[in-house]
C-alpha cells in the first residue's frame, strides 16, 4: 500500500500563534480519509501546507512522496482541491469558472468526455452555470468548486469542509460522487466537523485539536475507545437482576426503558446475562463520532485558538 | 416618527466618517483652490487673458465652466463650480445606492423590512439622509468660500446650487437602485449619469455664444439637460438668480415620487430590469492563467485607455488654437509659457505637458494591475488558481507581463490619438515625432510604478492597495505640480515622473529614462523572484 499523504512533526506558526504543533498523520492510496476537528484546530492550515499554498515552519510533509512546496505545480496535476471558503470570480459565470479551472488542470484533452461529465454534474448538483459569480449563494459557490473538482479525474481529492453550505439532499449527491471517485481508485482527504458525513464515507479518520493529532485509525479501531449503549424495556420484576450486571456504566431507568453503557469490547460478555433475564425490545447502539468528539472536547468548552488562517 | 429617527441615526452613524471626508474634502478643496487662484490670477489683466484663451480654445471650457466676467467671485465660479458639483453628485449617488440596493443585495434590507419599519420607511430615511448631507455640504461650502474672501451673497447662491444639483443626483441614484438587481449596476449607471451631466454642460459651454469682449459665454442647449448646467445658470456673484434651480428641484421631486411608486409595488430584492443570464461555457481567452490575468484587467485597461486617448487628442488638436491665440495676443503666449515653464516651441511644450498626464494615467493603470493581483489573493480566487498546476512564480510574472502590455497599450493609444488630432495643426509632420517621443518617454516611469507595486505585493501584501495608490498619487502631484508649487528640488526629485525625458526638438535627454527603465525592471524581477519563498497571504 503506497502512502499518498504523510506528515511528520509538522509545525506552523503565525507570529506567536501556533497553528500546527507537531502534526503526524498519513493517508494511504485509495483511502477515504476523514480529517476531523473543531474550528481552529488547524485543518485548513494543514491542507494549505499539503497544497504548497503555505510553508511549514518545521517538520516534514509529503504528497505522493514529494515536497508539496517545491513541487507544487507539478503535484497539482494529480490533485483536485475544493477550498473551505469557496470564492469565485464575481464577474464570471459559474460555467466560465468551471471551464477555466478545468483547463488550468489540463482536463480538456478529451472535450466531448469533459462536456458530458460537466453536464452530468451540473444536473445532479442542480447548478445553473449561467449566473454570475456574485449572484451565487455560499452553497452554490461550493457547488461550482465541487463540479470543477469532479469534472476532471484526479488521483487525490482534497476537500476542505465541502458540504458546509449544502442542503441534506445535495449532501447525498456529494456522497455518491465521493463513492464514484473512490471506486475509480482515487484517494480522498475530507476535512469536516460534520460527523455523520465522515462516518458514512470514510475508511479512516484522523482527529486533530490545537494543531495535534489526538486519534487516528479506522472507525472500528476508534470505537474500541468508547462505550456501546444498550437499552431495553423496563420490567420492575427484573430490576434486581439488571443492577447486578457486571461492567455496566451510567445506568438509568427512564420512560419505561433501561439504559446503560458497556465498554465496546465487553458487549459480547453482557449479552448472555441479558438473555437469561429475558429482556424485551433490546437495542445495541454503536457509539457515534459525536461520542468520540464529546469524549475529546466535551470537557473543554473553553475557547480554542483562533482559526489560524492568516 | 421614532422609527424614522432610528433608521436615520443608523445611516448617519454608519456614514459619519465617509461623509465627513467627502463634505470637508470638497469644502477644503474649494478654499485651497480659491487661495491659489487669487495668487496666480490676482490681476484683472491676467484673468482677461486666460478667459480669452479659454473662450478661444473652447475645449478648456469643457473642463471649467461658463465665463461670466473677471470679478473675484464670478471668475472662481467659472473655474470651480462644475468640478465641485461633479464631486457632490458622486457623493450623493454613492450614498443613495449604498443605503438601498447594496443593503438589499447583502440581505440586510430584508431583516429591516421584517421589522415594523417595513419596506418603504428605509427609503424615506435614505432620502432624508441624502438631503441632509447635501444641505450640510452646501452650507459648509458657502462658509469656506466666504472664508476665502468671497462675497457672502454669491457664496450662498453657489452653496444652494451645489445642494440642489446634489438633490437631483441623489434622486437619480435612488432611481438607478430601483432599476438594477446589483449595487454595481446601479452605481455604474448613476456614475455615468453624473459624468454625462458634467460633460453635457461642458459641451453647452464650449458650443455657447461668446460675448463681444470675450469675457462672457451664453451656454448652448446641452446645458439645459444637466443639473450642473442649471447650477451655472444662477450666475453666482453676478446675477445671483436662484430661479433656474427650480428645474433640477422639480426633477428630483418627480424622480423621488417615481422611486416610491416603484418601491411600493415591487418585491423585496426584485428589480425593474432582470439580471441577464451569462454564458455557460468559458470563451477561448479563459484557457490559461495568463488569459485569466488579462481578462481580469481588461475593464481597467479600457477605462485608462479612454483617458489616454482623450488626453492625446487634446494635446495636438489644441495646437492651432494655441498658435492662433499666441499670434493674436502675444501676452497670452507669455501666460502659457509661464504656466508650462519651458522655452521649447509652444506646440511642443503643449504636447509634452499633455503627455506627462498620459504618463500618469498609464502608471495608474499599471498600479491597478498590481492591485488586482492582491485583490485576487484577498478574495480567495488566487487560491483556486494556485491549487491547479500554475506555479506561484509564473502567476505573478503573468501579472507583470499584463502590466507591461497595458502600459504599452495606453501609451500607444494616446500616441495614435495625438497623431489623429495633429491633422488640424499648421505643420502636422513636425508634431508627429514630438508626439511619439513624448509617449515613449513615459514608459520608464510607468515600469517603475508597476515594479514598485508588485514589490510591495511580494513583501508587504497587506499594504499593496494603500501604498500603490499613495505612491503614484504623491509622485503625480510632485512631478507635475511640484515645480509650480515651488517645492524643494530634492522632494521633486523623488518623483519618477520628474525624471521622464522631455522631448525638446531632437535633443532629448534620455538619461533619466534609462535609469528608471533599469530600476523598474529590477523591481519587477525581484518581486517575481520572491514568489519562490512567498506563501499565499489571504488575510485582509
Amino acid at each position: 500500500m503506497t502512502t499518498v499523504i504523510s506528515t511528520r512533526g509538522l509545525e506552523k506558526r503565525f507570529g506567536r500563534t501556533i497553528a500546527l504543533d507537531g502534526l503526524d498523520f498519513s493517508v494511504d492510496a485509495g483511502e477515504i480519509h476523514g480529517f476531523l476537528g473543531p474550528n481552529g484546530a488547524g485543518k485548513s492550515t494543514t491542507i494549505r501546507i499539503l497544497l504548497g499554498l503555505a510553508r511549514a515552519s518545521s517538520g516534514e510533509a509529503t504528497l505522493f512522496g514529494r515536497d508539496p512546496w517545491a513541487d507544487a505545480a507539478d503535484l497539482h496535476k494529480r490533485v483536485a482541491y475544493v477550498p473551505g471558503d469557496v470564492a469565485i470570480w464575481p464577474n464570471f459565470t459559474g460555467g466560465e469558472a468551471i471551464d477555466l479551472l478545468t483547463r488550468l488542470r489540463g482536463g480538456m484533452t478529451d472535450k466531448a468526455a469533459y462536456r458530458d461529465r460537466k453536464q452530468r454534474l451540473l444536473d445532479v448538483f442542480q447548478l445553473d452555470p449561467r449566473k454570475k459569480g456574485r449572484a451565487y449563494s455560499k452553497g452554490n459557490r461550493q457547488k461550482v468548486a465541487l463540479v470543477a473538482a469532479f469534472a476532471t479525474p484526479a488521483d487525490l481529492y482534497v476537500l476542505d469542509e465541502p458540504t458546509s453550505g449544502l442542503d441534506p439532499l445535495m449532501e447525498q449527491v456529494f456522497n455518491r460522487e465521493i463513492d464514484h471517485v473512490a471506486r475509480e481508485g482515487a484517494t480522498v482527504l475530507l476535512s469536516s466537523h460534520i460527523l455523520s458525513e465522515v462516518e458514512a464515507l470514510c475508511d479512516r479518520v484522523t482527529i486533530i485539536r490545537a494543531g495535534k493529532v489526538v486519534e487516528s485509525g479506522t472507525l472500528a479501531e476508534l470505537r474500541h475507545l468508547t462505550r456501546t449503549e444498550i437499552a431495553f424495556v423496563h420490567d420492575p420484576a427484573k430490576e434486581a437482576g439488571v443492577t447486578a450486571l457486571p461492567d455496566t456504566h451510567d445506568l438509568v431507568i427512564d420512560e419505561g426503558r433501561v439504559r446503560f453503557t458497556v465498554d465496546s469490547d465487553r458487549v459480547a460478555d453482557v449479552l448472555p446475562d441479558l438473555g437469561r433475564l429475558g429482556v424485551q425490545g433490546l437495542t445495541v447502539a454503536p457509539p457515534s463520532l459525536e461520542d468520540l468528539f464529546l469524549r475529546h472536547y466535551g470537557d473543554e468548552l473553553a475557547p480554542v485558538e483562533e482559526e489560524a488562517r492568516a | 416618527m421614532t422609527r424614522l429617527m432610528v433608521l436615520l441615526r443608523q445611516r448617519i452613524r454608519r456614514d459619519r466618517l465617509q461623509l465627513a471626508l467627502w463634505i470637508v474634502g470638497i469644502a477644503v478643496l474649494a478654499y485651497a483652490s480659491m487661495t491659489a487662484v487669487f495668487d496666480t490670477y490676482g490681476e484683472e489683466q491676467d484673468r482677461k487673458e486666460i478667459l480669452g484663451v479659454a473662450i478661444a480654445t473652447r475645449t478648456i471650457l469643457v473642463f471649467r465652466g461658463t465665463p461670466n466676467g473677471v470679478d473675484d467671485g464670478a471668475f472662481a465660479f467659472f473655474l470651480l463650480f462644475a468640478w465641485l458639483a461633479l464631486m457632490g453628485g458622486l457623493m450623493s449617488t454613492f450614498l443613495a445606492v449604498r443605503h438601498t440596493r447594496k443593503e438589499e443585495e447583502e440581505g440586510r434590507a430584508e431583516a429591516v423590512a421584517a421589522t415594523p419599519a417595513g419596506r418603504i420607511l428605509p427609503t424615506t430615511a435614505t432620502v432624508v439622509h441624502g438631503v441632509l448631507a447635501n444641505v450640510v455640504l452646501g452650507l459648509l461650502l458657502a462658509l469656506a468660500l466666504i472664508a476665502s474672501g468671497l462675497e457672502p451673497g454669491g457664496s450662498f447662491v453657489w452653496g444652494v446650487a451645489i445642494m440642489v444639483s446634489g438633490f437631483a443626483f441623489l434622486a437619480f441614484g435612488l432611481f438607478a437602485a430601483q432599476l438594477f438587481r446589483t449595487s454595481r449596476g446601479a452605481n455604474s449607471l448613476s456614475v455615468t449619469f453624473v459624468l454625462a451631466a458634467y460633460l453635457l454642460r461642458g459641451i453647452g459651454d464650449a458650443a455657447g455664444t461668446p460675448s463681444e469682449d470675450l469675457l462672457h459665454v451664453t451656454p448652448a442647449w446641452p446645458s439645459w439637460l444637466s443639473p450642473i448646467g442649471y447650477g451655472q445658470f444662477t450666475g453666482a456673484y453676478v446675477e445671483n438668480d436662484l430661479t433656474p434651480l427650480l428645474i433640477p428641484l422639480a426633477f428630483a421631486a418627480v424622480l423621488i415620487g417615481v422611486v416610491f411608486a416603484l418601491q411600493s409595488v415591487r418585491d423585496q430584492g426584485a428589480s425593474l430590469l432582470a439580471g441577464r443570464a451569462g454564458r455557460s461555457n468559458a470563451g477561448p481567452v479563459l484557457s490559461s492563467s495568463f488569459g485569466l490575468a488579462w481578462r481580469l484587467n481588461t475593464p481597467i485597461l479600457l477605462s485608462w485607455t479612454a483617458g489616454g486617448i482623450a488626453t492625446g487628442l487634446l494635446a495636438t488638436s489644441l495646437s492651432p488654437v494655441v498658435n492662433q491665440a499666441a499670434t493674436d495676443a502675444p501676452q497670452v503666449l507669455e501666460i502659457l509659457r509661464r504656466a508650462i515653464g519651458s522655452e521649447a516651441s509652444i506646440e511642443e511644450t503643449f504636447v509634452a505637458l499633455f503627455y506627462s498626464i498620459v504618463g500618469i494615467l498609464a502608471a495608474c493603470c499599471a498600479v491597478q494591475v498590481g492591485i488586482r493581483a492582491r485583490q485576487e489573493e484577498v478574495h480567495g480566487t488566487a487560491e483556486l488558481v494556485l491549487g491547479t498546476p500554475v506555479p506561484r512564480l509564473r502567476w505573478l510574472l503573468e501579472y507583470w507581463i499584463v502590466g507591461v502590455i497595458v502600459i504599452a497599450i495606453v501609451l500607444a493609444a494616446s500616441a495614435l490619438a495625438g497623431i489623429a488630432g495633429a491633422g488640424s495643426a499648421a505643420d502636422p509632420e513636425s508634431l508627429i515625432p514630438a508626439v511619439l517621443e513624448a509617449a515613449l518617454a513615459q514608459l520608464p516611469a510607468c515600469l517603475v510604478f508597476l515594479g514598485l507595486t508588485l514589490l510591495v505585493f511580494a513583501f508587504v501584501p497587506r499594504a499593496t492597495i494603500p501604498v500603490g495608490w499613495t505612491v503614484v498619487g504623491v509622485a503625480a502631484i510632485l512631478g507635475v505640480w511640484g515645480p509650480i508649487l515651488q517645492a524643494p528640488d530634492w522632494v521633486i526629485d523623488l518623483s519618477p515622473f520628474h525624471h521622464s525625458p522631455v522631448p525638446a526638438g531632437g535633443e532629448t535627454d534620455w538619461t533619466g529614462g534609462f535609469w528608471m527603465l533599469a530600476i523598474g525592471l529590477a523591481a519587477g524581477a525581484v518581486a517575481v523572484w520572491s514568489m519562490r519563498r512567498r506563501e499565499l497571504a489571504s488575510g485582509g
